[in-house]
């Protein structure tokens, strides 16, 4: 046994076909219960989500599961990528979703996305709801207006892992610790070339959804927007535009929170999404403790 | 501008000159991240100008009014209501950031931004200590 705490997280790989290029995907997880996907920000990775899955209080009745989209983190782009710029689209998203919620066979999983996650959560609510218990966007909008030009994010001339970083910090809210500050942080900071600027494709260019999310049945999907006071990106007017074109969707502007809430501030989230994951809970049929593992692989 | 704005104007830049350039040259760390860093800025109080310049990381001077034909390489102008806002602690939602800020029309960038972007958290943390305690 060891002497020092170890955590519950069990990271593992997963060889999977998107869009017809072989990936290779890392994803962490704990828990089990109702599977809960999380979805990274942009130029980040899953350990935004590091606290999550060591929250007795959640993975309790949800499996929760975070992966590493390709180009990121310790999942690496595919084959091939040295030859073309990397520019994420709705398309290839939405694939990756898709992909690894079938590889793991998970029965009408929730996903929870933040920032361009929360922006394909709006997607698939629109396109794909029956395949979801319920979806959760975190400082997510159909659209918001650009407040930098990304061409800073990629050159030659300046540090890609600092400007990221630089830009970024101020999305952060005041109040949330320095340590979670400066930990979110430094995803940004390692980020590969391009890879924060190649999902802003998907963001400012590929995904404008003003107008696009008719027929969302958020009686058959539910959908909760959560978004923070300090996240002037995807300020809280934006959320509460976007939900007021969707029926049903249930907005929640949380206090002293940025961009970030996952990993800037976690006890503060926790306080916003708990009642959330008890109300999705509350309508999903208790599952037979002898049942609880079987969506694992 | 109004008497209230300019006593509020001048209030802010006693707050600026009372921190810049001390509370940067006595921040060892500070001046080490700007290590690389040689440029000359304008930074805009309302319709006060400040300039600085900025060698090895330290503030090798911060002058106002600026001197005549003086030119910089960028340059950072905020409102009065920019500023009073964003060194409050903690400062209100929207008003908490430069881009912030900038995005809702109360600071501009002007000028060659190579130096701003490339040592940006520098800038925002050297342009955050008028704000006691506070971070950028």
């Amino acid at each position: 046994m060891s002497r020092a705490p170890i955590e519950p997280i069990v990271g593992r790989y997963m060889r999977v076909p998107i869009l017809g290029e072989a990936c290779r995907v890392y994803f962490e997880e704990a828990g089990q219960g109702i599977p809960l996907v999380c979805l990274h920000t942009a130029g980040a990775d899953a350990r935004q989500f590091r606290h999550l899955l060591c929250d007795e209080g959640i993975t309790d009745r949800f499996r929760v599961l975070a992966f590493d989209m390709p180009w990121h983190g310790k999942s690496y782009p595919p084959q091939g990528w040295e030859d073309r710029e990397y520019r994420l689209t709705t398309e290839r998203y939405v694939a990756t979703i898709l992909a690894f919620c079938e590889a793991l066979d998970l029965d009408r999983p929730v996903v929870m996305g933040c920032s361009i996650g929360g922006r394909i959560v709006l997607q698939l609510a629109h396109a794909h709801g029956e395949r979801f218990r319920a979806l959760i966007g975190l400082e997510a909008a159909d659209y918001q207006a650009p407040w930098y030009d990304t061409d800073w994010l990629h050159r030659a001339d300046v540090h890609g892992g600092e400007v990221c970083a630089g830009l970024i910090s101020g999305l952060i809210a005041p109040q949330s610790p320095a340590p979670h500050r400066h930990e979110t942080l430094w995803q940004y900071m390692q980020g590969g070339p391009g890879v924060f600027k190649g999902d802003l494709h998907f963001y400012r260019a590929d995904a404008d959804l003003r107008g696009k999310l008719g027929g969302i049945d958020t009686r058959r999907c539910p959908l909760y927007l959560l978004t923070g006071e300090y996240d002037f990106s995807c300020s809280p007017e934006d959320t509460v535009r976007t939900a007021a074109g969707i029926p049903g969707a249930k907005v929640t502007i949380m206090r002293e929170v940025g961009h970030f809430p996952m990993s800037e501030n976690p006890a503060q989230f926790k306080r916003y999404l708990l009642p959330v994951l008890e109300e999705i809970a509350a309508s999903t049929p208790a599952i037979a403790p002898d049942a609880r593992g079987k969506d694992r692989t | 501008m109004t008497t209230i704005t300019r006593e509020t104007e001048s209030l802010l830049c006693a707050r600026f000159e009372a921190a810049i350039p001390s509370r940067v040259n006595d921040d060892a760390h500070l001046v080490w991240r700007g290590r690389h860093l040689a440029t000359r800025c304008l930074i805009g109080i309302g319709e006060t100008a400040f300039v600085l310049r900025i060698d090895a990381g330290r503030i090798a001077e911060c002058r106002t009014p600026p001197p005549l034909m003086s030119s910089c390489t960028f340059a950072v102008h905020g409102t009065v209501d920019a500023w009073e806002q964003f060194w409050l602690s903690p400062p209100p939602p929207g008003w908490h950031d430069l881009f912030a800020l900038s995005k809702r029309g109360e600071v501009r960038f002007e000028g060659d931004l190579h130096p701003f972007l490339s040592h940006l958290q520098y800038f925002k943390d050297v342009l955050a200590l008028p704000r006691k305690g506070g971070t950028a």
